[in-house]
Parts: structure tokens; sequence; C-alpha cells
């Protein structure tokens, strides 16, 4: 059988300015201006102030169709990366990956939510930017209001709603997505207890209904009991890969003698 | 090839959902010059919809006057215009009431100017959307621009009524105003489109754009005719794209005959501004994620 999702060696390279904080990445237009008068000067020092970073690094996997994935790894290894990489959100420095299905990221709930419109508005917004269309909303819209247990304020601006209900419609939203690949990260599960365990329920049936699903999450317990493969990330690189059960428990381990260290 | 290691790929249910020869979508590292993917643009028409409905919805809400805004602006400028302008400076316009000769290019230049600023902060607005999903990014400067063409249709009610009040015919010539409409939006989004990539990267577009857009007010015929510019000079300003639109604007109101030769070199101006932002656009797009 063919893989729906092909990565071939995967790498992406970040440059990071030392003692500059990663959020102030822009340059001004002075910067740039000043780097040009001194570019005769500085051709033998490529690179001079910067370091580069390589958040992927020669990464590859297939993942074939109806499976779900386990991503794990610890902060920084390069899961979200990847993430944004699949989701052509980041180009990758080098490496090719082949999608054969329609691709939807959930990497944040209420993307794009405007504090201002209704939560009618809203869900359409929401669901437009997500890539639904404008006749899947219509056809999904009474299951999403209702899934989200929000019936009664769906006219009301969303700036207006709590917390909760506010989270409770942006996942609604998203649980009601239906590409071909999935790609969830964390643990998308919000609000209250009760609705928490709906959230895992709607997991749960996504996880069965035979779409490729990628999984990124700390929970071990979440990934052993959805995914029947992972690969665990450590420095941009995969160190391993195989059953779920077999990859969290390196990980397990490999944890643990960081922590005796 | 990939680390998938047969023996441990385990497919759970059969899938429903049969793989297509060719992949959707190939990742990979871009050349520097890429031109635009119409096919993808097109595929995401319906956000394009919906991003200008927001910015729609959006822009009067919680304000008691709403759309009347989009009138109010145009029109108190063009008292103003016409008080000091018209009455103190005694401007000449080309025979036309002053009211309606100052509104007719006002409007114009709102609607444009309007558009070049929405359009240049567009991206750095939603940088929300640029870290958290894929689309082609140009739906939203696009969108921006676009959302501008109904303040415009509210603000030309008014500019209908003028005309009226002052006793012009409608004649063909109005049909012009058309076209006119659509390269003036074409117009907004080349340079819309160029300032909202180079803002992702510099951010003193911010500061230098109003500055920008104040200048290319002074170098435009709305509080003046072109005719006032001394005949052997006429060249310079016409090196602006909006003079021809805006002298054809007005001409094809007023009933005379259009100025062809820089109406032609404005469209032409436009095509090129428009493709070379564009290509820009779509080279500077790769990193937007980062340096948003």
């Amino acid at each position: 059988m063919k893989p729906i999702i092909n990565v071939e060696s995967i790498s992406k390279k970040f440059r990071i300015t030392p003692g500059e904080s990663p959020s102030v990445r822009y340059e001004t237009l002075r910067e740039s201006l000043v780097k040009l008068a001194r570019a005769p000067f500085v051709w033998n020092r490529p690179n001079g102030s910067r370091e580069t970073i390589w958040a992927l690094k020669d990464v590859s996997f297939e993942v074939m169709p109806g499976e779900v994935l386990g991503i794990i790894g610890r902060n920084g290894a390069g899961k979200s990366t990847l993430l944004k990489v699949l989701s052509r959100i980041i180009e990758p420095t080098s490496g090719r990956v082949e999608l054969y299905g329609r691709i939807a990221s959930l990497i944040e709930v209420g993307t794009g939510f405007h504090p201002d419109l209704s939560g009618r508005e809203n869900v359409y917004l929401n669901g437009a930017i997500l890539g639904m269309k404008h006749r899947e909303i219509d056809q999904r819209f009474d299951e999403i209001v209702a899934f989200a247990e929000v019936e009664r304020f769906i006219d009301t601006a969303v700036k207006h709603y709590s917390s909760g209900m506010y989270l409770r419609l942006a996942f609604a939203v998203a649980a009601h997505l239906d590409p071909e690949i999935l790609i969830v990260d964390e643990v998308l599960a919000v609000g209250d207890a009760s609705f928490q365990k709906k959230c895992f329920g709607k997991m749960d049936d996504v996880t069965q209904s035979g779409r490729t699903v990628l999984l990124v999450s700390h929970s071990l317990g979440m990934i052993t009991k959805h995914c029947q493969r992972a690969i665990l990330l450590d420095g941009g690189r995969i160190v391993r890969t195989g059953l779920a059960e077999e990859v969290v428990a390196h990980y397990d381990a490999m944890v643990n003698a960081q922590a005796e260290l | 090839m990939g680390l998938a290691d047969s023996s441990t790929t385990v497919c759970a249910t059969e899938p429903l959902y049969h793989l297509p020869v060719k992949p959707l979508v190939t990742i990979e590292a871009r050349r520097s010059w890429v031109p635009l993917n119409l096919r993808d643009l097109w595929a995401h028409r319906e956000l394009l919809y919906f991003l200008m409905w927001r910015d729609i919805k959006v822009r009067y809400k919680q304000t008691t006057l709403g759309a009347a805004w989009a009138i109010i602006q145009p029109l108190v400028t063009m008292i103003i215009f016409t008080f000091f302008f018209g009455k103190l400076a005694r401007v000449p316009t080309e025979g036309v009431p002053s009211p309606i000769f100052f509104y007719s290019a006002v409007l114009l230049w709102t609607f444009f100017s309007n558009g070049v600023t929405s359009g240049a902060n567009s991206l750095i607005g939603n940088s929300n959307l640029i870290t958290k999903v894929y689309f082609p990014r140009l739906i939203i400067p696009s969108a921006a621009v676009a959302a501008g063409l109904l303040d415009f249709a509210i603000a030309s009610v008014l500019l209908i009524g003028l005309l009226a009040y002052y006793g012009f015919s409608v004649t063909w010539s109005y049909l012009m105003l058309v076209p006119l409409i659509f390269l003036t939006t074409l117009l907004a989004l080349g340079v819309g489109i160029w300032f909202s990539a180079l803002n992702v990267k510099y951010r003193d577009v911010r500061y230098a754009l109003p500055f920008l857009v104040q200048i290319w007010f002074f170098v435009s015929p709305i509080i003046y005719p072109s005719s006032l510019v001394p005949e052997e000079w006429r060249w310079l300003p016409a090196l602006n794209p909006l003079v021809g639109i805006i002298e054809s604007f007005r001409a094809s109101l007023f009933g005379r005959p259009l100025p062809w030769l820089s109406l032609a070199y404005s469209t032409g101006f436009t095509l090129v501004m428009l493709v070379y932002s564009s290509f820009m656009f779509r080279r500077m797009e790769r990193s937007f994620a980062e340096l948003i």
C-alpha cells in the first residue's frame, strides 16, 4: 500500500541573533541599509553574528492511510516545527513532503475568531479559515452549535462569552472538520470536566474513523491510547520510531535518565 | 526513503479514501522567483469573500452612525476644500461647480488611499492567521483592498445626488466609470500588496506610509486641475499613475474628451506594478510566518 504522507529528509534551519529575543526577528530598514553598506567588508565572515539552529534535521517517515501516528518529544525537540512544515505554514530549508490528501491542522483552536462578531458569524469565518466550504458549514452548523452548547448565545458577540463558552465554540468548529489528514497539536480538550469528556469522546471518534491523524501530545497516555505507531523527536532528529508503546517506553527511559543526571 | 518499517506499520481500519496517483500537495523549498499559483487562489476564493465580509462587518461595529461614516468623511473633506480652495484660494475648477469638482476626486482618492493603507497593514493585523493556518497569503491584502469598494459605493450615492442637483445629464461616457474604478482598485492592490509584504520585514513602513500617502495626495489633481500646471512641466506630475485616472474620471463625469495618452500610461503602470508586486509578494511570502 502507498503512504498518504511521505516525508523525505526534511530539514529546517532557523537563524537567531544571540542576545536578541526570538520574537524580535524582523529587521528595520536602517539595519538592512547598514548591512548593505557594510556588505563589501564582511565577505570573509559569513553570518558573522548570526547563529543557526537546526529545528529539524533529516527527518523522514511515512504515514499510511487510516493510521494514527503519535509524535512525542521534549519541548524544543522540533514537534511544532514539523507540524508547521506539514501544514505549509513554514517552508522547509531542504527536503520534500508529498501529501496525497487534503490536510487540516489544529495547531490552535479559534484561529481568526473576532471578538466583535457573533458566535454564528465566527463559526462561518473560522470554518472558512480552516478550509471548510460555505455549504459544508451550513450542513454542520446546528451540530457545531449543539456540540458547543451555546445555542442561546449564538447571536451574541463572542467578546461577551465566558472563556469556557468561547473555547467550546472554537473546539466545536475544529472538531467538525472533515479532511483526509488531520494534524492535532496538544490536547485540545478544553472547558470544564464534562466538556472535556466530550472532547475526548470526539477525539476517539476521529481517531477511529479511518482518517489519517498526526497527534502531538505531552500526554503519553493519549499517545498509547490512540496511536498504533509513534515517532520520538529529539534535537530536531528522529531518535526512535516504531510501535507506540515501545517509543513511549523509550521516551520515558530517556526522560528518567535525564532527571538522574 | 522513509524510516517506516513495514513490520511495525499497522492499519487500524480499511481506508475510506482512495489515494490519487500524484500527490495533491508537494512541500519543498521553493526557488526564489515563482509565479502566482492561480489555481490555489481560486480554490480559496470563499476565504477571500469571508475575510472581506469580516472587514466590512467589523469596521462599523459599535458605531452609532455606522456606514454613514463612509459618506461623512468625503463630504466634510469636500466642504472644507470648497471653502478654502474654491472660495478663498479661488482654484480654477474648469467651469464645473467646485463642490462636485472636489467631491469627484475626493471620492476616488479616499477609496484609493484607504485601500493602500489597509492593504499595507493587513498582514501585520492578521499575524494570528499567518502563523497558524495555511492559505495563499495574497488573499489577506486583496480582501482588505476590496472591502473598501462598499464604502466607495455608499459614498457614490452622494456624487449621484450632486450631479443631479447641478443638472448634469446622464451620458454614455458614464460607462467609462466602471473600468476606471476597476483600474483604481488594481492600482491600490498593486501598491498595497507591495507595502504589505515589505511591512512584515520592515516595520518602518507603518511610519513611512502615512507620509507617502500625504505626498501622493498633493501630487495628484484633487484640489486642483492638471491644467493649472504649466504646459512644459505637465509631463512631470503625469508620471503619477493617479493623474490619468482622476482626470479621466472627471472627464467622463463632466462629458469632456478623455486624456487617452495619460490613461494608457496609468493602465500600463498599474499592470506592471501588479505583476511586479505579486512576484515580490510570492518571494517574501515563504518567510512571513517566521518574520511576523
